[in-house]
């Protein structure tokens, strides 16, 4: 019993995670049209600076985060300006590798200003902070990570759904050129993207953190995670990538505990292959029309 | 610098060029005899053997990415477990030869290996398209990574071929005699070149054409009788093979072969290549592999230490906004700006004239 409530919590924890990223992920392929691979870089390098800051100025986790918050904006942004709005006139698959080249730049600035060594981030709560529910520990700050995601991903869809910048968001993302002509800052929606993907990249890092330390590949399996999410929910919808990111946690950490340790994933992504033969555009993606 | 002078050179390479134009396999025969020669820098005390290596990928990798070129330059698909089958190659040659296969056996064996789950992909093609497809491919990746490191047959770790390989059962070439792995080398060299006028045997002919009218328009080029089904195999097929070659070649060059390194960081790269080199260009495929991991190992290590990353990514970014289709056609801008120079030198000399 306690085995089953410890893997569900874990589940909802890492699914949250999980989640984050590939909304941030969907966020961008929609409006920018473009696959972001480096999505998890991008967190990664603005949990090294709340890392960095907490050590050097022992700041609390809650200042540094919210420090990284802003500098996860800004980051965005100058991405967006600098990198991607010169090359709106590429093809996809080109702009998908300039997102490597953002990685790559990324990756080499990192030893540059942080230094070689691996930071540590504390959680939010401290972990002597917990519920016993049968037998399984349920530390606060789990609680913390999934309520707060859950409320920041509904808050989006909200947000999304009922407002004109969410009008705005979603018109660009079905399509960019009619929309302009219509008035919609496009470019401005766009910007505002990346910042946001950025932003919700870098609040995975700062939940995946204390269980991992902070270093370079640190996201590697949320960023990878999160992409099969996004296919397993469907690229159509906002909330689809997150109820997949959800079943692909638990999935993985069911089957991992129950069946095999090692071949685990391998069953979980097999699955996910045949029923993609079966729903080509994931749980709840409609076929684009497509005219000749 | 005047227009007869510029006739001149025209006239001297004119003949040599339209040879060439005429029998486009021989120039990447010249161009793998040029190459050749780099195996002999390092016995002259001309170069390293470390530099060779790095040459020894770039070729390796010239050959993983005009696999790669099929699917994206004339297909308009992507993939993103190229890594996988490259490992494939370089581990399942190595663990054949492990198992008491010949060279020949092994490399036969594993062709057909990820030739077939290259065709499953291609046959799940049909059904998954754009960016579900690409992750599809992803897992086929990730499916393959677990596999290596986690199934005790690769070693854990890494795997190391015994003894060297035994071609035809007779030459044996090591990589630790600095003789033989000049050998190698050569060989590696000839597998690219041979590799390269297949490929440009396949884009010319019927399957390249209808690959080409198949990434413009599905319903058109079924409209005009091709057959989705039997050109997105080929297509897979293909690219899995171009990639196992690949393996193979890293096997046999380097003869230690790490289970870790096929990750998506390769596919990624190995896209890079494509793209930043040229979509639908043999030597452009080659330059992009030189770019993406020659310049940076070559040289920029050398000149700027640490940052060469840095200086790589940007490298690319700069590539991507201004040659889209790949830095290969800078050629064309360069005979745009000769023919230019030609016209206002002649307008010169006219004036001149009067």
């Amino acid at each position: 019993m306690s085995d089953l409530f410890g893997i569900i919590f874990n589940s909802l924890e890492t699914g949250s995670v999980y989640a984050l990223a590939a909304l941030g992920i969907v966020l961008i392929f929609r409006t920018s049209k473009t696959t972001n691979f480096a999505q998890g870089m991008i967190g990664t390098f603005n949990a090294y600076i709340a890392a960095y800051v907490m050590l050097s100025l022992g700041w609390s986790i809650w200042i540094v985060a919210l420090l990284a918050l802003v500098t996860a904006f800004l980051t965005g942004i100058i991405i967006d300006t600098f990198i991607i709005r010169p090359a709106s006139k590429v093809n996809a698959i080109s702009k998908q590798i300039i997102t490597l080249g953002i990685i790559m730049v990324i990756v080499g600035l990192l030893p540059k200003i942080f230094g070689v060594a691996s930071f540590q981030l504390p959680r939010f709560i401290a972990s002597e902070y917990s519920l016993d529910i049968f037998g399984a520990t349920l530390f606060y700050n789990t609680i913390f990570v999934i309520v707060l995601s859950l409320t920041l991903m509904g808050g989006m869809f909200m947000f999304i759904q009922h407002t004109k910048w969410g009008l705005a968001t979603r018109v660009t993302a079905s399509d960019e050129t009619t929309s302009k002509l219509m008035g919609v800052p496009t470019k401005r929606v766009t910007m505002i993207s990346w910042a946001t993907a950025a932003m919700l990249g870098t609040l995975a890092a700062l939940f995946v953190a204390p269980r991992v330390s902070v270093y370079g590949n640190m996201l590697l399996t949320v960023q990878i995670s999160a992409f099969f999410a996004g296919t397993l929910g469907g690229f159509s919808t906002f909330f689809g990538p997150v109820v997949g990111a959800y079943i692909i946690a638990f999935s993985r950490n069911f089957t991992q505990f129950y069946i095999s340790d090692i071949w685990g994933n391998v069953m979980v992504y097999t699955l996910i292959l045949v029923f993609l033969y079966f729903k080509p555009y994931g749980l709840f993606g409609k076929k684009p029309t497509k005219k000749v | 610098m005047n227009v007869k002078f510029l006739t001149k050179i025209e006239e001297l390479l004119g003949p040599f060029s339209a040879k060439l134009r005429k029998h486009p396999n021989l120039t990447f025969v010249v161009f793998g005899l040029l190459l050749c020669l780099v195996a002999l820098l390092p016995h002259l005390g001309l170069m390293n053997f470390g530099t060779m290596s790095i040459i020894a990928y770039i070729t390796i990798y010239a050959v993983t990415a005009l696999g790669l070129n099929i699917l994206l330059g004339f297909s308009g698909l992507i993939s993103l477990g190229t890594a996988g089958f490259v490992g494939a190659g370089a581990l399942g040659t190595a663990v054949f030869i492990e198992m008491g296969l010949p060279f020949e056996l092994a490399v036969v064996l594993v062709l057909t290996i990820s030739g077939s789950i290259g065709a499953l992909i291609g046959l799940f093609s049909l059904k998954v398209e754009g960016i579900y497809l690409a992750i599809a491919t992803l897992f086929v990746g990730e499916i393959l990574r677990q596999i290596y490191t986690q199934v005790p047959i690769f070693g854990g770790n890494s795997i190391q071929i015994d003894g060297g390989i035994k071609l035809l059962g007779f030459i044996e070439l090591s990589q630790i005699f600095k003789e033989q792995r000049s050998m190698l080398f050569v060989l590696l060299v000839i597998i690219m070149v041979l590799m390269m006028i297949a490929m440009n045997n396949i884009i010319k002919s019927k399957t390249g054409r209808a690959l080409l009218a198949m990434s413009r328009s599905e319903h058109a080029a079924q409209a005009m009788g091709i057959s989705l089904l039997k050109y997105r195999l080929t297509a897979f097929v293909l690219a899995t093979l171009f990639a196992t070659v690949g393996g193979i070649m890293y096997a046999m060059y380097f003869q230690t072969i790490p289970t870790t390194s096929w990750s998506l960081d390769l596919s990624l790269f190995i896209i890079a290549m494509v793209v930043v080199g040229g979509f639908k260009s043999i030597y452009g495929t080659f330059l992009g592999a030189f770019i993406i991991h020659g310049i940076p190992n070559l040289i920029l290590k050398d000149l700027l230490g640490d940052i060469s990353y840095i200086f790589s990514g940007v490298l690319i970014i700069l590539v991507i906004i201004f040659y889209p289709n790949g830095f290969v056609y800078i050629w064309v801008d360069i005979k745009k700006g000769y023919s230019k120079l030609k016209k206002r030198l002649q307008k010169d000399v006219t004036t001149d004239g009067k």
